[in-house]
């Protein structure tokens, strides 16, 4: 049986060799490769091709959810399990909305860890009991706030855009990273303080941080 | 000769996982146990009375800082090392105020964990390059 090829994408070096440790212990699990970026993650299982994928959220670049949206398509045989320490109930349901089967917390055990691989390597989703609890209390009372239906407007490109602006990048600086023109650029920065009615980049990058688009 | 005794105190595992792994590397290290949050750290501090506790800041009540507050006056012997992505001066200005020996983020952590070690264990203080110089040194005197 060949082994199970894990790519592992955390921007914190020490966290990616405790989970290097982790999975490497495991008979027949090898880690094919590191990722300090959610582009860097889409990029090298671009190339690697892993089986499973375990990635943070919150990373520089472009972050775990958008990297994980590029990768169903993208990458659709590679299972994505994404490892966050935000324990709240609205990034569960993006999680799952983004295509990745499994969700484990950062402050989970090592155990369910290894059990969460072990499931997406069959192709199973899986969650911790903590995160099925938290899914089970919050259930039906999940608020409709106006600003977050304005953002499930927001294409996947236009999210990718807007945390880069809201990282500091220059209009020019974000068309460089993506391959296109300035003046396309411009536009979907326009298209976005739009539908999110915002009036300056400021406004742009506070809506940024309160949707944990980028961390504060 | 003895090894230092490291008590380790994040609530993220995978975190104390890779610290764990540089330590156990080095022989002159010794992990002695590991808390995932507050009121764990602050029982198995007293409890093994650790050389050396690296600990996280942001953590489930009581928080770093608090916990450090708590055990500069129980344990003064054992030295505590900060590590976290805090990298602002106001967090590291709590942090010397309550007393700690050293801080290091998160992001540096891999490079320089040892060499922070080795200066809390020869006395000295250590603070991660991010901060000016000459604020760390103000600071941690």
């Amino acid at each position: 049986m060949s082994a199970l090829r894990v790519l592992i994408a955390d921007d914190h070096d020490v966290v990616r060799k405790g989970l290097k440790m982790l999975i490497e212990e495991h008979a027949g699990w090898q880690v094919c490769g590191e990722a300090r970026s959610g582009r860097e993650a889409v990029e090298k299982c671009g190339l690697l091709n892993p089986d499973v994928l375990v990635i943070d959220v919150s990373m520089p670049d472009l972050n775990g959810l958008e990297a994980t949206k590029q990768l169903r398509k993208a990458c659709p045989r590679t299972e994505v399990l994404v490892i966050t320490h935000h324990d709240s109930d609205e990034i569960a349901a993006e999680v799952m909305e983004a295509g990745a089967r499994g969700y484990v917390l950062k402050s989970d055990s090592d155990t369910d860890l290894v059990r969460a691989v072990e499931a997406l390597s069959h192709h199973k989703p899986f969650f911790t009991s903590r995160v099925t609890e938290m899914f089970l209390a919050n259930r039906g009372s999940r608020v409709t706030d106006p600003v977050e239906m304005m953002r499930g407007r927001l294409t996947a490109r236009e999210r990718e855009i807007l945390q880069l602006i809201a990282e500091g990048k220059t209009a020019k600086e974000v068309a460089t990273i993506l391959g296109i023109a300035t003046k396309t650029s411009d536009t979907h920065r326009t298209n976005i303080m739009r539908k999110l009615d915002v009036h300056s980049v400021a406004e742009l990058v506070r809506y940024a941080i309160r949707n944990k688009v980028v961390e504060p | 000769m003895t090894s230092t005794r490291v008590l380790l105190s994040d609530d993220h595992s995978f975190m104390r996982r890779g610290l764990r792994t540089i330590l156990e590397a080095d022989e002159r290290f010794e992990v002695c146990g590991e808390a995932g949050d507050g009121s764990e750290t602050l029982e198995l501090a007293t409890q093994l009375v650790p050389d050396i506790l690296i600990m996280d800041i942001s953590m489930s009540p009581p928080n770093g800082l608090e916990v450090a507050a708590e055990l500069r006056e129980a344990l003064p012997q054992t030295k505590i090392l900060m590590i976290t992505m805090h990298d602002s001066e106001e967090m590291l200005r709590a942090a010397a105020a309550v007393g700690v020996s050293g801080y290091l983020l998160k992001s540096d952590a891999e490079e320089l964990l040892l060499v922070a070690l080795e200066h809390l264990e020869s006395g000295e203080r250590f603070v991660s390059p991010a901060f000016d110089p000459n604020l760390a040194q103000q600071l941690f005197t």
